[in-house]
């Protein structure tokens, strides 16, 4: 595509969006004029053409190369990729196009998208964002978040920002609450966590902690390795990781175990997933969304600017927000005062 | 009305269906491991944060809680709320929060916050009468607590609390615009919009909207029983509809920057009516006004240095309650004791107000096993102006009438109420001790010096255990007070009740219990057993046995005691069930009769089902039973009900549209609160609203 057409597409799409913010905000004022004309006119005026000059501040050039697809899904989860989709755009300085995939979307409208604004590189997000991408052109790259992992074979070729905590960040969390833990005990698939505990592995080495990692391909054998475990953890310096794992972490049959052994035996047990915090973990690392963005929008920006030869493979979430249980440090002995720097208390009341 | 809203709802429902139906929601395992249930992931992306600021049995209503339940006003919400029941003030038919069977014709019990600021007014120590409602669109989650909490709060946190948390700009992502239609000839519109200008966080909001209010027929008023022995032609209006419209607009800035926030509001209700009319005689054609305006500045730096966080925060309010139309007490013709009034008794009283707050507060964690909080504040409370326009003069003696021609202004022959001021220094201190493995002790008092109603000290203690990892309990007991409003205290020329200077505070000495229970991994249960005692109680007390005439004296006593128990249980992942059930028995002590106008059974449930299409559907119902009458008031009970409402909405699951639909009393049933003993004025109290519909449609820029 030549400049001068990209030139003129880019004006284009700036009128479109420009005419887009008019019409809308025309409604606000016309709407909002109309019912307030009869009670009190100049407030409301007032408002609705801040409003108007707010949204338009707002309006920001479209960025250049990247674009961002993710799937189209309800809330919550529609404002966590919001919150990405923010942070990309503000660390590129820039409006992304973003597209929202549905059940079945029109690849060929949206690949022609992508060829007709000159997209260089996809932020793929969500498992159906990571999906889609593999039917683009082989020359646009890919960036992928929003999701725990992919098979270390589909990764090679692509960036993946897992959702899965960074297990030196946890590790280091531990530490501060429990100054005396030696050992982490873990229980993985792994099909699904072998990366995980690798980068865990050396995590734990470089902190003077030992990982007792076990491997469990199906329930009954996690089941088994739980009860082993709690039989010979030793609360004074042992602690219990539970990952991001279908087959090892049930929510039916381990967590209700893992609450209540380790409240019986005063064992510290921590979680890389925030909801088991609110359950009783003493304390996860849940994703910031906008810093996501920020790092996802990094590694776009890096393979832009270095010609496609960006990093491969899977990446450990560093984006990260603490969540803590007061309830379950209280039962632990653990001190809190003096440390307020949470981001999430549990319980809420 | 209705008709048309069906029209519309046939029109766009399948409208909406079919644009969502198109894209169906894709299951995000990874999302559901990494961010939780949909609960906490609101939590974690949003800036919900628990209200943790002392033990007590608390509810917390979301934004998604606020949607499903269909809820477009706070009465609403608030009538889901276990121990909580909105009864109707015939003037307006102003909504009174009744706890746990605190019930007075104002509803000053209710301490009313909007983002910890108080939202009370001093002259009935209420939210206002020209209230109106407050929408939902702007809110993102409203905080109640049952009980005194008075040792944090001060004045009015007597029977519970309500703080309303407004949406910043983590709430809302980029501009919504919103329109909404319904029965009664009801419109609102609002934009929202949240994000950043430079390197600050700003959220703004506008709403502007009307209803001519539902009809419901008042078949005999004040007015009746004076025609019986006029021995003239009836002037009664009624039967007749109560006047319940009104026009309304609600606006906001929220402006965020490092450690501080800066907040706006605005708030109008024009042409509201007067409901069964203000001197409980029908009255059509009168409407009042008010208008709020808020601003507050806050700083937090909860780690300003070791140990240490540190907050202030200043905030100013205005009000302006006028009635430009002036108000009928009683209709044209009417004869008040051998006063003919051809053009009826009509009176304006109208009052503005200004409040100035300013607090601070320092939490210190550097003591082993203690977190200690300690504040003071100061607030300049100053009912500066007041205006009486009417037509007629009172004898303070006998409380007869005598017209006195076109109406006039009476602010200085004989005014309803001065101006007054009230000046109020406050400091507290709250102990939050981690005594023992398991068990907590918090301990707080807070002492209130009044310019005008002397000190008051109230004291509270909570102690949590942590009985296992599923269960814990508390025993909290506390005390609260209010202090007398300017009404009560100052009111002067008023037909019926006289303030009285020497009135103290009433207090509230409260014990409760209370657990939870994590019952199933998808099932919480909470359960707590409440028993309180209210001295020196306010009331309006008869100048002479059998008099009509009455002064304000601290003259009650009231007992109490009850329990409530609810539940949430995610029965699948499509559907989430929520349920509450309250029972409790207030007594007025010197009668020994009931206290009246609460209801002693309460249950409340609602089931929100998401299936195909992103569409979440949510039926509730609420069962309102057993409410005696007060002490004087031979009435048979106040009828029981049983309202269904129906909501059904979309989520956010295709571009950027968004739809709700909602029926109201689903069932059309005869809905009926209390009008106020003896009954004779308005004998077969408030109806309340008939079946309704709504049809919302949002637009997401």
């Amino acid at each position: 595509m030549s400049p001068a057409n990209v030139i003129k597409q880019q004006m284009a799409s700036l009128w479109c969006a420009a005419t887009w913010r008019v019409f809308a905000s025309g409604w606000i004022v016309i709407m909002a004029g109309w019912r307030s004309v009869a009670m009190l006119w100049r407030p409301a005026l007032c408002c609705a053409i801040g409003l108007t000059l707010i949204a338009a501040a707002a309006a920001l050039q479209p960025g250049r190369g990247i674009a961002v697809i993710y799937p189209d899904i309800g809330e919550p989860y529609r404002s966590v990729f919001a919150r990405i989709i923010e942070g990309i755009e503000e660390q590129t300085r820039s409006r992304v196009p973003s597209f929202a995939i549905g059940a079945n979307p029109n690849m060929q409208e949206i690949a022609s998208e992508l060829r007709r604004q000159d997209i260089r590189v996809v932020i793929a997000l969500g498992r159906n964002g990571l999906k889609f991408t593999s039917g683009l052109e082989r020359d646009i790259g890919v960036v992928a978040g929003g999701v725990l992992s992919i098979p270390e074979a589909d990764a090679r070729n692509i960036s993946v920002h897992s959702l899965a905590p960074d297990p030196g960040l946890l590790f280091t969390r531990l530490q501060t609450f429990m100054p005396a833990a030696k050992r982490v005990f873990v229980v993985y698939d792994p099909n699904q966590n072998t990366w995980l505990i690798r980068l865990a592995r050396e995590a734990a080495r470089a902190r003077g902690l030992e990982l007792v990692a076990h491997e469990a391909s199906d329930l009954k054998t996690a089941l088994l390795i739980y009860q082993d475990i709690f039989a010979k953890a030793n609360p004074q310096n042992d602690a219990l990781w539970l990952i991001q794992d279908s087959t090892t972490v049930d929510e039916t049959s381990v967590l209700p175990l893992v609450l209540r052994e380790t409240w019986g035996r005063n064992l510290v047990f921590f979680s890389s997933s925030v909801t088991h915090v609110r359950r009783g973990a003493l304390f996860s690392l849940y994703p910031d969304n906008v810093e996501i963005g920020r790092h996802l929008a990094n590694s776009a920006l890096g393979y832009l600017s270095s010609g496609g030869q960006g990093p491969r493979g899977m990446v450990s979430l560093k984006a990260v927000r603490l969540a803590v249980n007061v309830r379950t440090a209280g039962h632990l002995g653990i001190n809190l005062a003096g440390r307020q720097n949470f981001d999430l208390i549990f319980p809420e009341q | 009305m209705t008709r048309t809203c069906i029209k519309l709802l046939c029109t766009l429902l399948p409208l909406a269906w079919t644009s969502t139906a198109a894209a169906q929601p894709l299951v995000e395992e990874d999302l559901a491991m990494a961010y939780g249930d949909k609960a906490t992931v609101s939590i974690a992306t949003g800036t919900q944060q628990a209200l943790r600021r002392a033990p007590a049995v608390a509810t917390v209503i979301t934004a998604a809680d606020i949607a499903a339940m269909g809820a477009v006003n706070l009465d609403e919400v608030m009538e889901t709320v276990p121990g909580v029941h909105v009864a109707r003030k015939g003037t307006a038919n102003t909504a009174l929060y009744v706890m746990r069977g605190v019930f007075d014709a104002n509803n000053p019990q209710i301490l009313m916050l909007q983002n910890g600021i108080p939202m009370t007014l001093m002259f009935l120590g209420n939210k206002g009468d020209v209230w109106s409602g407050l929408p939902l669109d702007n809110v993102a989650r409203i905080e109640i607590i049952r009980g005194p909490g008075s040792a944090l709060y001060g004045a009015d946190a007597y029977a519970g609390v309500i703080n309303i948390i407004t949406r910043t700009a983590a709430d809302t992502h980029g501009t919504d615009i919103g329109v909404r239609a319904g029965s009664f000839g009801t419109w609102d519109t609002w934009v929202q919009h949240g994000g950043k200008l430079g390197p600050m966080d700003i959220a703004a909001y506008l709403r502007v909207g009307d209803t001519d209010g539902p009809k419901e027929t008042i078949a005999a008023d004040a007015q009746t029983l004076r025609d019986r022995t006029s021995g003239r032609p009836p002037a009664s209006l009624a039967p007749g509809p109560m006047n319940l419209g009104r026009d309304a607009v609600d606006a906001s800035l929220d402006l965020g920057y490092d450690k501080w926030r800066f907040r706006g509001g605005y708030k109008l209700r024009d042409k509201v009516g007067l409901g069964a009319g203000i001197g409980s005689a029908l009255d059509p054609t009168s409407w009042a006004k008010s208008e709020r305006v808020t601003a507050d500045l806050s700083w937090l730096d909860p780690h300003i240095a070791r140990d240490w966080g540190l907050g202030f925060t200043a905030s100013y309010l205005h009000y302006a309650d006028t009635v430009p139309t002036n108000l009928l007490l009683a209709p044209p013709g009417a004869k008040l004791g051998a006063t003919v009034f051809p053009d009826g008794q009509i009176g304006g009283p109208n009052k503005w107000e200004r409040q100035v707050r300013l607090s601070a507060y320092a939490i210190y964690s550097g003591f082993a096993d203690h977190s200690l909080r300690f504040g003071a504040g100061h607030d300049d409370l100053n009912m500066y102006k007041t205006a009486t326009y009417k037509n007629y003069l009172i004898n303070q003696t006998t409380g007869a009438v005598t017209l006195t021609g076109p109406v006039a202004d009476y602010s200085v022959i004989q005014p309803f109420m001065l101006p007054q001021r009230r000046k109020v220094s406050y400091a507290y201190i709250q102990d939050e001790w981690h005594f023992s493995r398991d068990w907590t002790l918090t301990a707080g008092v807070r002492h209130d010096a009044y310019s005008d109603v002397g000190g008051t000290t109230n004291p509270r203690l909570a102690l949590v255990w942590d009985a296992s990892h599923d269960i814990t309990a508390k025993l909290l007991a506390g005390q609260a007070f209010r202090a007398p409003s300017f009404n009560e205290l100052y009111g002067i020329n008023n037909p019926v009740n006289k303030g009285n200077p020497a009135l103290k505070p009433e207090t509230n000495s409260t014990l409760e219990a209370a657990f939870s229970w994590q019952a199933r991994k998808d099932m919480q249960v909470n359960v707590n057993y409440f028993r309180y005692t209210m001295k020196n109680a306010i009331r309006a007390v008869a100048n002479t046995p059998g008099s009509m005439l009455t002064t304000y004296a601290n003259s009650g006593e009231q007992q109490g005691r009850g329990f409530e128990l609810e539940t949430v249980w995610d029965v699948s992942r499509s559907l989430r069930v929520t349920a509450n059930y309250s029972h409790q028995r207030s007594t007025d002590s010197a009668t020994n009769t009931d206290a009246g106008y609460a209801p002693r059974n309460h249950l409340y449930a609602r089931g929100d089902w998401r299936f195909t299409g992103g569409w979440q559907l949510s039926p509730q119902v609420n069962w309102v039973a057993d409410r005696k009458r007060a002490f004087g008031d031979a009435r048979a009970d106040v009828p029981n009900y049983t309202s269904v409402d129906l909501t059904l909405r979309s989520e956010r699951n295709k571009g950027h549209w968004d739809f709700a639909a909602s029926i109201r009393n689903l069932f059309n049933a005869t809905i009926l609160e209390p009008s106020l003993a003896p009954g004779t004025a308005i004998p077969n109290d408030l109806p309340q609203a008939g079946r309704s519909f709504y049809l919302q449609a949002t637009y997401s820029l």
